[in-house]
């Protein structure tokens, strides 16, 4: 369980203060904070719940927090219900220490909900599981046809530069497609944990890992 | 003799593939046909010197340390 004061919390960066300090990809964030749609549903769900404060690892050079930040941002703005603040995941090693994915990973981006007492309520992890698993899947189906790519598991250096190229570009072009999907994921997720249905969310928590810490 | 390294750019492992890169250029410089630096995705972190992958994240974990790629390098260019 991680613990956190309101002096602490207060350090962090505002949603727009941290787009604000990225020195890449900021493009790239603001097209998918732009692209997220919450459904109705689930948006009359957040705006019901509690307020929660919610601490954010992030860093403007991985893709998770590039896909999944706005995901929240969105969410925060929508619903009015969420007050977020942004911790760069290096400079701030206490926080990253309680969140380690499975107890050994830096992996980022990590929300971690409070209540007005300062009780975690939930945590959610880089990525929903289920997009991990999908990605992998038409990763894999992408390799199956194209046989001119290889083994999926094979080092892409080896690959002429004009395949390799393609193949980034048919990555590319996987991803993109799965990301209304994602999105729908990673809101769904988060809507699980503000309404008190799920501790966990984006990347599974192995037991021993952090539900021992919890 | 021709040095990839190929560097998860998603990931940020921009500061090792530069120092890696730096230390090769320093301590072989024309010696090195060229060094190829090649932004993929995937938790990538492999590094060939000529045909040889002499690290890769996926089989060896983790990054390689810079003495063990000039070992490498050394041994190629004898």
């Amino acid at each position: 369980m991680g613990s956190m004061t309101a002096e602490r919390f207060r350090q962090g960066q505002t949603y727009d203060e941290f787009k604000a300090s990225m020195t890449r990809d900021r493009e790239r964030f603001e097209a998918n904070e732009a692209r997220v749609r919450i459904a109705a549903d689930d948006l009359a769900a957040l705006k019901r719940a509690r307020p929660l404060r919610v601490v954010a690892l992030a860093a403007d050079w991985c893709g998770d927090v590039i896909a999944n930040l706005p995901v929240l941002g969105r969410i925060a703005q929508e619903s009015g219900t969420l007050d977020v603040r942004v911790f760069e995941r290096d400079a701030n090693a206490d926080l990253m220490d309680q969140y380690l994915n499975q107890g050994q990973w830096k992996s980022i981006p990590v929300f971690a909900f409070f209540d007005d007492g300062w009780s975690e309520v939930g945590v959610f992890i880089e990525r929903p599981d289920p997009v991990t698993e999908i990605r992998a899947r038409k990763r894999r189906e992408v390799f199956a046809a194209h046989p001119e790519f290889g083994s999926p598991d094979a080092p892409p250096d080896q690959l002429p530069e004009d395949v390799r190229a393609r193949l980034q570009a048919e990555l590319q072009k996987m991803r993109d497609e799965t990301t209304d999907w994602a999105n729908g994921e990673v809101i769904r997720e988060i809507r699980a944990i503000v309404e008190g249905r799920a501790r966990w969310g984006g990347a599974k928590q192995r037991e021993g890992g952090m539900a021992q810490r919890a | 003799m021709k040095v990839r390294i190929t560097y998860c750019a998603e990931c940020g492992y921009e500061p090792q593939t530069l120092e890696l890169a730096g230390a090769l250029m320093r301590e072989f410089g024309e010696r090195l046909a060229s060094i190829e630096i090649i932004p993929w995705e995937d938790g990538t972190f492999d590094v060939r010197v000529g045909d040889e992958l002499v690290h890769s994240m996926a089989r060896d974990g983790g990054f390689p340390e810079v003495a063990a790629v000039s070992a490498a390098v050394r041994r190629a260019i004898g």
